[in-house]
């Protein structure tokens, strides 16, 4: 049987919180990647987002966005993925994935993912969205971080899927 | 000697044993198709040895609706522990909606009702994130949808449980009526890095 969905790394965030989860040292030898993060950070809200980078790169970063709260829809520019901030809930994590085609090739790579923050309250914040990296080289790191908090909390965890086009 | 890669191995046909094929991190835990009209769909004695599930479905309700919600409980829990949002589009413009201290968790209307065109199913995919860790509350999250060439709905939900309990079983409903014959839920199970 063929198999085309590997397992690559899972980082879990121990006592104390972490400042970013790295990827490093990513192998080329598949078709796509696939991130499932489970966060909350450290910010003094109910919601918070991470950033996936590539390759340490901080700029050209562009994206479409829809975004709902509990109460209504609508669209931004935003380039992170909803997550759980410190404010929400007790013992919630925001769940999301992340699905980065062609990651090995020469040209911009684009991606698409989903957010959600939970907590115990009609509101609540989630996205749906294509990211665009303005860059053609190709990924080998990829670091998450929280775009507002400093750090992402105990038990927080993310996993790095290699998506196999055939063996 | 040189190493046979597992590649090698499966083009040239000489697999020697179960254990020469890494199946790779997903895998199916169980899969179940309704027959007759099914009040719910339950997946019980999930094991726990996995870092996350999914669920693919398509499904069909009996209700007299062109689409129906999707509802779900874990572990038996019929207490008021569960809140789920939501964000959908009908082809025209998006709404969301919301509900805390609910007794279930609720997807939106991922389920084609019987007013739909025949044969015509709704679509989800479900996935529980961190399933069996002790520290954590539950949070899923839905993406799924009906289209009725004309109508229909899409969208990506969450749904959170109010337990650091290990998930073990998983009730799946609908808003109304029973789940027809054809309905199809499979669960898999995604395998933590180096297991």
């Amino acid at each position: 049987m063929a198999y085309t969905y590997s397992k690559i790394a899972t980082v879990t965030v121990g006592s104390g919180g972490s400042s970013s989860i790295d990827f490093l040292a990513i192998p080329q030898n598949y078709t796509d990647l696939v991130i499932k993060f489970s966060l909350r950070s450290n910010r003094a809200s109910v919601v918070d987002s991470v950033l996936i980078r590539y390759n340490y790169n901080t700029s050209s970063y562009t994206g479409r966005s829809l975004v709902g709260n509990g109460a209504s829809g609508s669209s931004d520019t935003a380039t992170g993925l909803v997550i759980n901030g410190d404010s929400a809930t007790a013992s919630t994590f925001g769940n999301g994935e992340v699905y980065i085609p062609n990651y090995a090739g020469n040209t911009y790579k684009s991606r698409s993912g989903d957010g959600v923050q939970e907590t115990n309250a009609t509101t609540a914040y989630m996205n749906f969205s294509a990211h665009l990296w303005s860059n053609s080289s190709p990924i080998n790191s990829i670091t998450l971080v929280p775009e507002n908090g400093t750090l992402f909390n105990q038990h927080s965890t993310a996993t790095l899927y290699g998506i196999k086009a055939e063996v | 000697m040189a190493s046979i890669s597992l590649k090698y191995k499966s083009k040239q046909g000489n697999l020697t044993a179960p254990g020469d094929v890494d199946p790779g991190a997903m895998i199916p835990i169980a899969t179940v198709t309704a027959s007759g009209s099914a009040t719910y769909i339950d997946f019980t004695s999930i094991p726990s040895n996995y870092e996350h599930l999914q669920i693919r479905a398509i499904a069909r309700s009996t209700v007299a609706a062109t689409e129906v919600g999707l509802l779900s409980s874990i572990n038996g829990d019929n207490g008021s522990n569960y809140s789920w949002h939501h964000i959908y589009g009908n082809g025209a413009s998006a709404s969301a909606s919301a509900g805390s201290t609910y007794t279930y968790m609720n997807y939106g209307a991922n389920i084609a009702g019987a007013n739909a065109t025949a044969n015509n199913y709704g679509i989800f995919i479900i996935d529980i994130l961190d399933y069996s860790n002790t520290s954590k509350y539950k949070t899923f999250r839905g993406l799924g949808g009906t289209d009725n060439n004309g109508s229909g709905w899409v969208q990506l939900g969450s749904g959170l449980w109010q337990s650091t309990s290990v998930v073990n079983q998983i009730r799946l409903a609908t808003g109304g009526g029973n789940f027809t014959s054809s309905s199809s839920f499979a669960l898999y199970g995604i395998k933590k890095a180096g297991a």
